[in-house]
């Protein structure tokens, strides 16, 4: 498998993913890439403050993109059994103050947040955890591989300063689908019945 | 500070879960992260007792220490606490919490302002201690704490006491940052650090489920009362305050007034009857 995905101006917002609001992972793909053929964009839904839009998504990207860089969505596919509703979002928000209508061709269930991604594409490669750090919010500056785990199965992350060869395994997950996150990057959701 | 006495802990625990009832629900974008129930009491206990007998200024307070004081000294849980207690905090939802709940417990020296920290302090001088737990600048360099200490420190008019509740984590880099800018700054405003107390306090922290945070109490290097006039948060420290090109937007969270408060809100649920219709 490759390992090509992260560099100093490359943000990771890795994120592990499966069924979702009782949609299979290969419903979601063609779904999605279908939106983006139609509509140009896609929303990815997803919950949790570990990517909350305003506080972390937002100013993380907008600090890649003053690196000159960008940010990658990765996903590890796993196995899950998210008992989400299929209640469909109406409304979407870059602030959670102003709301817009969500576009007909572009459908997202049970989120309280997406991103906001231009491409999907499936992949194979890896990713070294222990070769990255949380890059904003409460836990800034842990190292990737000791912040993912448990609970937390999201995460901003950005390539963290060399750091001495211990001599252990490297601690990787496989990515199995990548995106490209475009502006406004991450937004709020909501249902109006 | 008063001497610690036996404190019966259930009773403790059943008044703070009165207390945690009556909190209206976190907004996570305002950094609004509530401590968890064993914590408050033990911080309950602390502050009452550090701030026995005096006049007490929380600037903003979603966590509800302040409502948690006073109930548990009304209680007679608690034989210490302060005199008189107002939260200053900008979201209606919870000064209207506290109002509520001091009015039904009858907590007679228990009041709240709504305020925005980021404009003039409208009570300069007239408290002795202060007590606040901001939002933890993690992206700021601490410039969120230094705004809400700051506003404290006029609180008691650069005199007397005050304790801010900030991350304190072995690892992680930007809570020593912060920590350290925090104790520049009340140096730098007539402030010394009393005491640190590490790694106390757990929260309902998703992203960071295992940060702590810590109090550091600061005392006024002179007992002089100084009373000057308070003015707005400078704008450059407002720019990247929630990160980077990331100013306040918002002046007040305003609360929708409903006649049944603390009841399930009507879009959570329907009422499915017997027989389908």
């Amino acid at each position: 498998m490759k390992n090509t995905l992260i560099s100093p101006k490359t943000g990771i917002l890795f994120m592990k993913v499966g069924v979702h609001a009782q949609e299979s992972l290969e419903a979601i793909i063609a779904r999605k890439t279908k939106e983006i053929e139609d509509e140009g964009f896609a929303l990815w839904g997803y919950g949790g403050n570990t990517c909350h839009p305003s506080t972390m998504v937002q100013p993380f990207a907008r600090e890649f993109e003053h690196r000159g860089g960008n940010i990658v969505l990765c996903m590890q596919e796993m196995v899950s059994n998210h008992f989400a509703e299929q209640v469909r979002a109406d409304d979407y928000s870059i602030n959670g103050m102003e709301w817009q209508s969500i576009p007909k061709g572009i459908k997202v269930l049970g989120s309280r947040y997406a991103l906001v991604i231009k491409n999907l594409r499936k992949t194979e490669e890896i990713l070294e955890l222990d070769k990255t750090r949380v890059a904003v919010g409460n836990s800034m500056g842990r190292s990737g591989d000791k912040y993912v785990q448990g609970r937390v199965d999201k995460a901003c992350l950005e390539l963290a300063p060399a750091a001495q060869d211990t001599g252990d395994q490297p601690k990787t997950v496989a990515i199995n689908l990548v995106a490209d996150i475009a502006s406004p990057y991450a937004v709020f959701l909501r249902n109006r019945t | 500070m008063a001497d610690a006495q036996d404190v019966d802990l259930r009773a403790a625990i059943n008044a703070i879960s009165d207390v945690i009832q009556n909190r209206p629900r976190p907004l996570r974008e305002f950094d609004q992260i509530y401590m968890k129930a064993g914590d408050m009491v033990m911080q309950s206990e602390l502050i009452a007792r550090w701030a026995d007998g005096k006049r007490m200024a929380f600037i903003g307070d979603g966590d509800a220490i302040s409502i948690s004081i006073a109930f548990l000294q009304e209680r007679g849980i608690l034989k210490y606490g302060p005199t008189k207690i107002t939260v200053f905090d900008f979201d209606e939802r919870i000064c209207n919490a506290v109002r509520r709940f001091a009015d039904k417990e009858r907590l007679h020296n228990l009041d709240a302002e709504l305020y925005n920290c980021l404009e003039p302090f409208p009570q300069v001088g007239r408290f002795d201690f202060f007590y606040t737990n901001p939002p933890w600048g993690a992206s700021n360099r601490g410039e969120s704490v230094k705004v809400f200490v700051g506003r404290g420190m006029e609180a008691v008019g650069f005199a007397g006491e005050g304790v801010v509740v900030i991350a304190d984590d072995e690892e992680l880099a930007w809570p020593k940052l912060v920590l350290g800018e925090v104790q520049k700054y009340a140096l730098a405003n007539g402030f010394f650090v009393q005491k640190m107390m590490s790694q106390l306090h757990e929260y309902h922290l998703d992203d960071a489920p295992d940060l702590k945070s810590c109090n550091l109490m600061f005392k006024a290097i002179s007992p002089e009362r100084i009373v000057r006039d308070s003015v707005a948060t400078p704008k450059d420290v407002l720019e990247h305050f929630y990160g980077r090109d990331s100013a306040p937007k918002v002046r007040y969270v305003r609360e929708k007034k409903r006649v049944d408060y603390g009841k399930a809100n009507e879009d959570e649920y329907l009422f499915e009857k017997i027989g389908g219709t």
